[in-house]
């Protein structure tokens, strides 16, 4: 049966608040000024008839003379020498890998414009994430240096290596430090460079620092069980997951990849098998994990190290003190739970904690300990290698600069002088170093400071290497030559340590054939061709955590204390700008947060009634200030899930340095972080003070609103397993439904696409992927608070009280069967403007459902019968085609479109001086995708299904004389998707995947009642909630 | 009598007028026809045979001239089977060259006259506009009534009207001489100046509502076609950097088009040849002898872009400059337009509706006969019509491609018996193509 739940995208829907009811009663938010236009001169003023005499005489003749224009004269211009491997409208594929994803990248005519999963990764590498998709955009960032700089001029390689040479041996022979500092550096080649330099330099070390730290997780493990590392995460094994505001889907550690392992235990597939993993989340801020929880409490930050203890005393029947919640009564409650769950499932439990902290993070060890989790779940034998930051010793380079001890800083891959806790301290050090070379691509915030920029190439026009895991390698490749004059920051280093071998080709080759090749018995074209080297994984050791917590836990319980005396405030990684390095990516800029569903800017969470007691309203531009004296300005974003008492604020905001596109979105919140007890610390104590100003975000939550209809179909765990189609609507008979249109015949294929709501988690790869396969414009702050984003796939996140509001309810969810058909039926689905009336419940208990929304390519369109140029019309196998060259931008579509999938050209974006920081220069155009038009001004768009990928896999099977199979094609969003929660491919193959997947009990039609016969079928949200611990 | 000679002169004049209009109007209608002759001389000849000069075969012109027209068509029907049947004139012809001439059998005598037409007045003087329009009209004929008929057609209409004219005058004078001779007294008309006959004319209202009718579906007619005509260029012929003649290359030489447009069977581009391949050959062919021991100058051209030094037989890269050769077929950029598809896929169904011979590559059915054009023009008008008729009338061949079986099993199912056609099969859908 159809759960009874209301789901609500935003507050101001909730609320019905004037100001969105206004703006939601039409299609398009702002009226086109007809009346204004009528009411100055409009239709008062009178023509003369010699005026339209003499416009339509100038007309005509324009029209003459512009029809006059014999033929066009365009230049085509071929390849002098074509290189063998390029056919001029075919793409090649180049295997190479993104921050340790292994990627395919896709050029056409030697312009890589696509990055895509490598299909030979293996293990949970399915999908790639959403800066993966972006990354390619970096590649023609107009806003990098063209040039090496040198003392803030324009330099030249060979001046640049005969300065910083001169420099360097000047500093040897003083015998001052040279300090190498990096982000962590997972290359081994790179690793085996920054040796090669520090034997020619001996004073040479290289410091490594994350701007978002894993320190705490290292130095618990080194001190638990002697393993610096990060151990690998198989939350694939784990049937109860519990996080500690780890947002491990998104943001933490490898989002991605935790994804595929995830939801492994959660999708058709597992449903199918009767098995469901059980994720609990306790966090403050409303992370994208927690919203994928099935049962998410709202803790404070405060009350984490406390929740800890319980938790420890709970399963081990220790008597630690401290463990005490509080006035929380439902965080007691669920740790009470959460343990005797953990104790039923011993070896298949998963305890995770967000926290940079050592103690917290040993206190973890000892709880996964004594559920038995290593060897299993957490595997310390083969870790990860993403992470090998060391705050302690970040810390200490800066002290070393401040006293003058270093004569040369190389900064590689990092920003020290924005993204660290001490920006300032770093910045003041640096100012008495000698020698300060940067390898950033653009005058960044550290490279400003520096002497010399030497630009390093983009990882697209790179030799290199990764190494992500014990054991799993994978290769870098150039797929362009470097777009600028820039050298790739390991050559400069061999250059400059003077190297027997100075080419980074040959220098990654030999290393690959000395050290890893022979071992896995593979050559170095092998691996160009597969990309990654997977050697078989070490048996994971079981550890013991056998230490005592006496020294731990007054060190957490201190911390906690320090935290609850004022607002709590955390600040944390956002899942589209991550840690700010991409800050300058137009497309992430654009992506909406997966949570809040803002883009542009940063904001402060606040809970709604936590805003309300404060006498905050949702935009209220409010001052933070914390202790140490740093303030910032932003405006409140009201956030339903948010703890009380607690506030949020993204990192990676307020770059001043990063380019056009990136420079001054949002506030910067790393000076909220600090260095305590030898880790960095992502918690602090603030101070809100209201300025009086407003500022509204660019939210697109309730954009393209369904007016309160029912969208959404949710089931729980134990509803499913009595009844496969709980919650569809599919076990009760449907209402007839009439038809004014004759069945459309769809002889060949008729393409479908099955998206499973249970796999999803709102990541939104999906959306970047999509952005950059069909020439998807990026439009602004501006534009987007216009409700003019372009997006052909949006995530739809609503949101729905846990306990249910009772007055229409019969019979609980999860009562299969017993439910009166007319309860059940489709008047529970439809009811319109139902959410008015739901009273305010208690705004922490939300649980949220992500629903991918694009173009259904409905059988029966409403939009197709209102075009009145046939611009929009049906085809044989299933597809809403839509012809741009046809359209006139009447806009009738959009407005019969129940979905809001239709998206109207305002501008013609990629030819128009307002949006040049975006898309439209001369560089990122380079990034089209020839096989797809640019959309002109004044017509509609939406998703086409990929149409041209549909094509090309056709001709490519019709070339080869074979039938097409199932899965030659794939949608740029499926290919994305670490869930592989988008199913796509031919409804007519009763063997095709997606016809198994639609044929599931789970499978709805949203709006299936109004009968325009969607092609895309989505399957219920089952939520594995057991049972259930609310207030 | 000197009226009756007058008369007599001037009816004989008026006969002599019009037997010559009729003489012509035949002609023009029933004569060989040299435009088809050329054409025919450039698909079947042109490989062996110059019209002024001897190459393979002895130049034509003057060969044809001095040759009986019979023997003409019978050696170029089977000349192999003439010279074995031991005709002396042919055994006499087949002296010129150990290399025995070619049999075309399918050619109709008409076709062979045509072609002795064309190569006995030789190729025509060069009159831009006349040039492109006998072209473009002659060969896209198939679209609808040619202007070499639309012009008989008014020729007639012109001169049957002189012809009436002539004749009412000289009805007119008779009657006057009849009527001389019975003696009744005739007034003579009074002669009316052409200015004051031209202002009659204007009074007549009849004569100003026709006129004017005349005038404006005359108007109107023009510029309704040339508002179709709008945006279509067939036949347009852009001047190249380098004077590249696919004539030579594809005709004379007979160089498969794939040799150089490498993309066609591959790719949605069929790809403008990289200078590289030119330098394939042009490395060693240089034309020395037409130009006197130079090098010719446009293959010096390409030496020039790939920066190559023929006298030290090296490149230099820095001296590189790319060609710029124009664009003759301009599609629109939101149509999607795939070579690959066409000439692989559907290559022998293209073949069957266009009537390809053999011999012939498919490219000819869009690109027409690349090999007689010495300066490529686009042959085919690009328009949607135009793609769009022939995916509605083409039969597809689909057998031995594995990927149709099962879209022709559920197409049966439907349309029993219906021309298999890429419209069909949804061809005609906006988004097969607009994307």
């Amino acid at each position: 049966m159809e759960s009874n739940k209301k789901y609500w995208k935003g507050l101001e829907e909730l609320n019905r608040t004037p100001d969105f009811v206004e703006k939601n009663k039409n299609e398009f938010a702002e009226p086109l000024p007809i009346e204004d236009v009528l009411s100055e001169a409009g239709l008062s003023t009178v023509t003369p008839r010699r005026d339209f005499l003499k416009a339509l005489g100038f007309g005509l003749g324009a029209v003459s003379l512009a029809a006059c224009q014999t033929a066009p004269v365009h230049k085509s211009i071929p390849y002098l020498i074509k290189p063998e491997e390029v056919v001029p409208g075919i793409p090649n594929y180049y295997v190479s890998s993104f921050n340790g994803q292994p990627v395919l990248v896709k050029t056409r005519e030697g312009r890589p414009i696509k990055i895509e999963p490598n299909p030979n990764a293996g293990g949970f590498f399915r999908g790639t994430d959403a800066q993966a998709q972006a990354s390619v955009l970096d590649l023609y960032d107009v806003s990098k240096l063209k040039n090496p700089v040198l003392k803030n001029a324009e330099s030249n390689w060979a001046e640049i290596d005969k300065f910083v040479t001169s420099e360097l041996n000047k500093v040897k022979a003083s015998g001052k430090k040279i300090r190498i500092v990096s982000a962590s550096v997972n290359s081994p080649s790179a690793r085996n460079v920054i040796a090669d330099f520090t034997g020619a330099y001996p004073n040479t070390k290289h410091v490594q620092y994350d701007a978002v730290s894993y320190t705490g997780i290292i130095k618990a493990n080194e001190n638990s069980f002697g393993k610096a590392v990060v151990p690998k995460y198989n939350f694939d094994k784990a049937d109860l997951i519990v996080s500690f505001a780890a947002d491990f889907l998104g943001t933490w550690i490898s989002g991605e990849e935790f994804t595929a392992q995830y939801v492994s235990n959660r999708d058709m597939k597992s449903l199918k098998n009767g098995k469901m993993s059980r994720h609990f989340q306790f966090e403050a801020a409303m992370s994208l994990t927690g919203t994928n929880a099935d049962t998410r409490v709202p803790i404070k930050l405060s009350e984490e190290g406390p929740a800890l203890i319980a938790l420890y005393n709970a399963l081990t029947g220790a008597g630690l003190s401290g463990g005490t919640l509080g006035n929380n009564t439902v965080a007691d409650k669920a740790i009470k739970l959460v343990a005797k769950e953990l104790l039923q499932n011993k070896g298949r439990a998963l305890v995770v904690c967000g926290s940079n902290d050592v103690s917290t993070q040993i206190l973890v060890n000892a709880i996964n300990s004594a559920i038995g989790s290593y060897g299993t779940t957490i595997d310390l034998d083969n870790p990860c290698k993403r992470f090998a930051g060391n705050d302690a010793e970040f810390a200490e380079f800066i002290n070393e600069m401040n006293r003058g001890e270093v004569g040369a800083v190389f900064v590689l891959d990092s920003n020290p002088a924005y993204d660290t806790a001490n920006a300032k301290g770093f910045a003041d050090g640096l100012a008495k170093v000698g020698l300060k070379v940067s390898f950033a691509d653009r005058a960044d915030e550290t490279a400003s400071l520096c002497d010399v920029v030497a630009i390093s190439n983009n990882y697209l026009e790179s030799w290199g290497d990764a190494n992500s895991y014990e054991g799993f390698y994978s290769i870098v490749q150039p797929t362009i030559n470097p777009v600028f004059n820039s050298r790739q920051a390991e050559e400069s280093l061999l250059a400059w340590s003077d190297a027997p071998v100075k080419e980074y080709y040959q220098y990654v080759r030999n290393y690959w054939e000395a050290n890893i090749l022979p071992a896995a018995g593979k050559t170095w074209a092998d691996l160009l061709q597969s990309g990654v080297i997977n050697t078989p994984a070490k048996p994971a050791g079981s550890y013991t955590f056998s230490l005592s917590l006496s020294a731990v836990v007054p060190a957490v319980l201190s911390n906690s204390k320090s935290l609850a005396k004022d607002i709590e405030l955390i600040v944390y990684e956002s899942a589209p700008i991550r840690n700010g390095k991409y800050a300058n990516n137009a497309f992430l800029q654009e992506l909406p947060d997966p949570v809040s569903k803002v883009t542009w800017d940063n904001y402060i969470a606040l809970s709604p009634k936590f805003a309300e007691e404060l006498g905050f309203k949702e935009f209220d531009v409010v001052n933070i200030k914390d202790d140490k004296g740093y303030s910032i300005d932003l405006p409140v974003m009201i956030q339903p899930g948010q703890a009380k008492g607690t506030a949020a604020v993204a990192l990676g905001y307020g770059r001043t340095k990063s380019g056009k596109c990136g420079d001054g979105v949002g506030k910067n919140a790393y000076p909220f972080t600090s260095f305590t007890n030898g880790t960095t610390k992502y918690t602090t104590t603030v101070k809100l003070s209201g300025t009086g100003s407003r500022e509204e975000l660019a939210q697109t939550q309730t954009h393209h609103s369904f007016e309160g209809r029912n969208v959404i179909r949710e089931a729980t765990f134990e509803a499913y397993k009595k009844n496969p189609a709980a919650g569809s609507g599919n076990d009760h008979a449907k209402h007839k439904t009439y038809d004014l249109w004759d069945k459309y015949e769809k002889p060949g294929n008729n393409w479908v696409m099955a998206i499973d709501l249970n796999a999803c988690t709102g990541c939104g790869s999906c959306i970047v992927a999509c952005n950059v396969e069909n020439n998807i414009p990026v439009v602004g702050k501006d534009e987007v608070r216009r409700r003019r984003e372009m997006h052909w796939i949006r995530i739809d996140r609503y949101y729905s009280y846990n306990v249910e509001s009772g007055h229409d309810e019969e019979g609980a969810a999860g009562s299969g069967g017993k439910h009166s058909e007319h309860s059940a039926g489709i008047s529970s689905v439809t009811k319109e403007k139902e959410i008015s009336h739901l009273e305010e419940k208690d705004m922490n208990d939300v649980s949220v459902v992500h629903q991918p929304m694009l173009c259904q390519h409905c059988d029966h369109a409403p939009c197709e019968t209102v075009c009145p140029v046939l611009a929009t019309v049906h085809s044989s196998d299933g597809l809403n085609h839509m012809a741009y060259n046809r359209c006139v931008g009447t806009r009738y579509c959009a407005n019969n479109c129940p979905y809001k999938v239709r998206r109207f050209n305002w501008f013609n974006y990629w030819n128009d001086s307002r949006f040049d920081n975006y898309l439209n220069n001369e560089f990122t155009q380079l990034l089209l995708n020839p096989d797809v038009t640019a959309r002109s001004r004044g017509v509609m768009e939406k998703c086409s299904m990929c149409i041209q990928r549909i094509q090309a896999g056709k001709l490519q099977a019709k070339i080869e004389k074979r039938p097409l199979k199932d899965g030659d094609i794939q949608m740029a969003c499926q290919q994305a998707c670490s869930a592989n929660a988008i199913i796509f491919g031919d409804g007519n193959d009763p063997d095709s995947e997606v016809s198994k997947a639609l044929r599931s009990e789970r499978v709805y039609y949203v709006l299936e009642e109004i009968n325009v016969q969607p092609g895309i079928g989505y399957m219920t949200k089952i939520r594995n909630t057991g049972t259930t611990v609310h207030a | 009598m000197r009226d009756i000679s007058l008369i007599v002169r001037r009816v004989w004049k008026s006969a002599l007028l019009f037997t010559a209009l009729s003489v012509l109007i035949v002609s023009a209608t029933r004569a060989q026809d040299p435009v088809e002759g050329r054409k025919l001389f450039k698909e079947n000849c042109a490989s062996c045979h110059q019209l002024d000069r001897n190459s393979t075969g002895p130049a034509l012109t003057p060969k044809l001239k001095e040759l009986d027209e019979a023997f003409a068509i019978k050696w170029i029907r089977n000349s192999p089977a003439l010279i074995a049947s031991g005709d002396p004139q042919a055994v006499e012809a087949s002296k010129f060259s150990p290399a025995e001439m070619t049999a075309f059998p399918r050619l109709t005598d008409e076709q062979i006259k045509n072609i002795i037409a064309y190569a006995q007045a030789g190729e025509p003087k060069k009159d831009g506009a006349a040039e492109g329009g006998a072209q473009g009209g002659g060969e896209a004929a198939a679209e609808g009534v040619s202007n070499f008929s639309i012009a008989g057609v008014a020729a007639i209409i012109i001169i049957s009207i002189i012809v009436l004219v002539v004749l009412g005058r000289a009805i007119k004078l008779l009657e006057r001489l009849i009527l001389k001779k019975r003696g009744v007294e005739v007034v003579e008309e009074e002669e009316v100046s052409f200015a004051e006959g031209t202002k009659r004319l204007f009074r007549n209202k009849k004569f100003v509502f026709f006129f004017i009718l005349m005038l404006v579906i005359t108007l109107g007619t023009y510029g309704w076609m040339g508002m179709w005509d709008t945006g279509v260029h067939t036949g347009y012929q852009p001047v190249q950097p380098i004077k590249f003649s696919h004539e030579l290359h594809a005709g004379v030489n007979q160089i498969d088009c794939q040799y150089c447009h490498v993309g066609a069977f591959k790719s949605k581009h069929s790809t403008i040849p990289s200078a590289n391949i030119c330098m394939n050959c042009h490395k060693a062919v240089q034309a020395t002898d037409k130009y006197d021991g130079q090098i010719s100058p446009e293959i010096q051209k390409i030496y020039t872009a790939v920066g190559y030094d023929p006298e030290t037989m090296t490149y230099d890269k820095s001296k590189e400059k790319p060609i710029e050769w124009v664009r003759v077929h301009n599609l629109p950029d939101f149509a999607y337009f795939n070579h690959s598809q066409h000439v692989v896929v559907a290559e022998e169904a293209i073949r069957k509706a266009k009537g390809l011979q053999p011999n012939e590559p498919v490219c000819f059915a869009c690109h027409g006969p690349v090999n007689t054009m010495e300066e490529i023009y686009q042959y085919s008008p690009l328009t949607m019509k135009w793609c769009i008729n022939c995916h509605r009338e083409t039969q597809l061949e689909v057998k031995g491609n594995a990927f149709y079986d099962k879209i022709i099993e559920a197409h049966e199912k439907i349309k029993k018996g219906e021309k298999l056609t890429p419209a069909a099969l949804g061809g005609l859908e906006c988004g097969k193509c607009h994307y």
